[in-house]
């Protein structure tokens, strides 16, 4: 779980705490630990920039809304409940609320079109734990999960969840009435958990 | 699900794929939330919905988090840690049930819709759900205070950074002078911060935040730069 490629800048009070799963971390964070808080950081910033950054296609606004999100994972501590889902997917909810707010702000305010910046996907590297290459590997389940499903279904998904777009947008933006959005976002939403099977056991 | 289209109560607008998606708009939200409250088919199929949804991240391409973005969170949180003297937050026995993840809540919804019920049917002593807009001194600046489950949250944006040295410091006010909290926060570049705000709103009338020297204060030394009336 540990990579000890990604420990620059990490302060050596943080280092004994690594051993740690997220949970027994959250307790310490809890406390107001901010090493604790440091090894979060390190162990999920990555999958929070590349959501933020695949929704806004902008560097500095990816950047604003995975602080943003940090920050209030920190604020929110004493809320965080190990019964309700894990740590990643918690700050991962938090990036895709941050996200979709800072896309409908800039939709009224600028209604302008955001070229693509250059930021180079990161090269993978060789795995080098389990957790790693079973994340791999559900990456690549998920994407042919969606990429399975006819394109109507599969738009509407990416046109909501990535592109923080609301039903009426969509279906103002496709020319097709909001219950037939509705029906297609259900159908492939529903196709995906049966190609998926119980991802009950979502990693941690 | 098409089993449980005979089930579907009168009024659902099949809302629960568009919500786990968050392709909901605040009031399509607030109101289908309200929904889930009484239609156990909705709360099945965001349950089984958001499990997807969930997975969905793991599409993004990846990509690195930019090393000067660690540094700047690390700064504000190594920051209020030590105000905050490591302190614990206060929790009350319902807190743990009022975290909201996403616009998609899901899995935790049972227990989410309980209170949220409770407050809507007016069985509980504090305000039901809603947003109230808190008056704010700073040009541009906003801020809303999202009342849940008997407990409050501010939402704010285009705050001013804090001086040197000192923190913005949330307050109550019930029926005397403002109690001081443990919610001591810096804002983001962009002014922006999310804040629970410690212990029940039961009886709270105002809702105040000043600017205080690091570590906070006991009384108010600055006049509010924040004010939410609740009454």
């Amino acid at each position: 779980m540990f990579n000890p490629l990604r420990l620059g800048g990490a302060s050596s009070s943080a280092e004994p705490l690594r051993v740690l799963a997220d949970e027994e971390l959250m307790q310490l964070i809890y406390r107001s630990n901010a090493d604790a808080f440091e090894v979060v950081y390190d162990r999920h910033a990555d999958a929070a920039f590349s959501l933020a950054y695949r929704m806004c296609a902008q560097r500095a606004l990816a950047e604003d809304v995975v602080q943003e999100a940090f920050l209030s994972l920190w604020h929110s501590r004493a809320r965080y409940d190990r019964h309700r889902g894990s740590v990643r997917t918690w700050l991962l909810g938090i990036v895709h609320n941050r996200a979709i707010d800072a896309l409908r702000r800039r939709s009224v305010r600028d209604r302008g079109v955001i070229a693509e910046e250059g930021i180079e996907e990161r090269l993978e590297a060789p795995e080098r734990t389990d957790l790693e290459v079973a994340r791999r590997e559900e990456a690549r389940e998920v994407r042919s999960a969606l990429d399975e499903l006819p394109d109507e279904q599969s738009r509407v998904i990416e046109l909501a969840y990535f592109g923080g777009m609301t039903q009426v947008q969509i279906a103002s933006m496709l020319d097709t009435p909001v219950g037939t959005v509705k029906g297609r976002m259900r159908l492939g939403l529903a196709k995906m958990r049966m190609s998926l099977g119980d991802p009950a056991e979502v990693l941690p | 699900m098409s089993s449980q289209e005979s089930m579907r109560p009168p009024g659902c607008e099949e809302n629960a794929a568009p919500y786990v998606l968050g392709a909901l708009t605040e009031e399509e939200h607030e109101s289908f939330v309200r929904h889930l409250a009484s239609c156990a088919v909705c709360r099945e199929e965001v349950a089984a919905l958001q499990l997807v949804v969930d997975a969905l991240p793991a599409v993004a391409p990846p990509r690195s988090a930019p090393s000067p973005l660690k540094r700047q969170v690390m700064a504000k949180v190594r920051a209020e840690a030590a105000a905050a003297g490591a302190p614990a937050p206060r929790r009350s026995p319902l807190r743990s049930f009022s975290w909201r993840p996403a616009v998609g809540v899901a899995v935790a919804m049972a227990g989410v819709i309980a209170i949220a019920a409770i407050a809507l049917s007016g069985g509980s002593s504090g305000p039901a759900n809603k947003v109230i807009k808190a008056q704010v001194t700073a040009p541009r600046a906003s801020a809303l205070l999202r009342l849940s489950g008997g407990h409050a949250e501010l939402d704010l944006a285009n705050m001013p950074q804090t001086e040197p040295n000192r923190v913005y410091e949330v307050w109550v006010k019930r029926s005397g002078a403002p109690q001081p909290t443990d919610a001591l926060f810096t804002v983001t570049s962009k002014g922006a911060a999310t804040v629970g705000v410690p212990g029940s709103v039961s009886g709270v009338k105002e809702i105040l935040v000043t600017s205080e020297p690091v570590g906070g204060s006991r009384v108010p030394t600055r006049t509010p730069v924040i004010v939410a009336n609740l009454s």
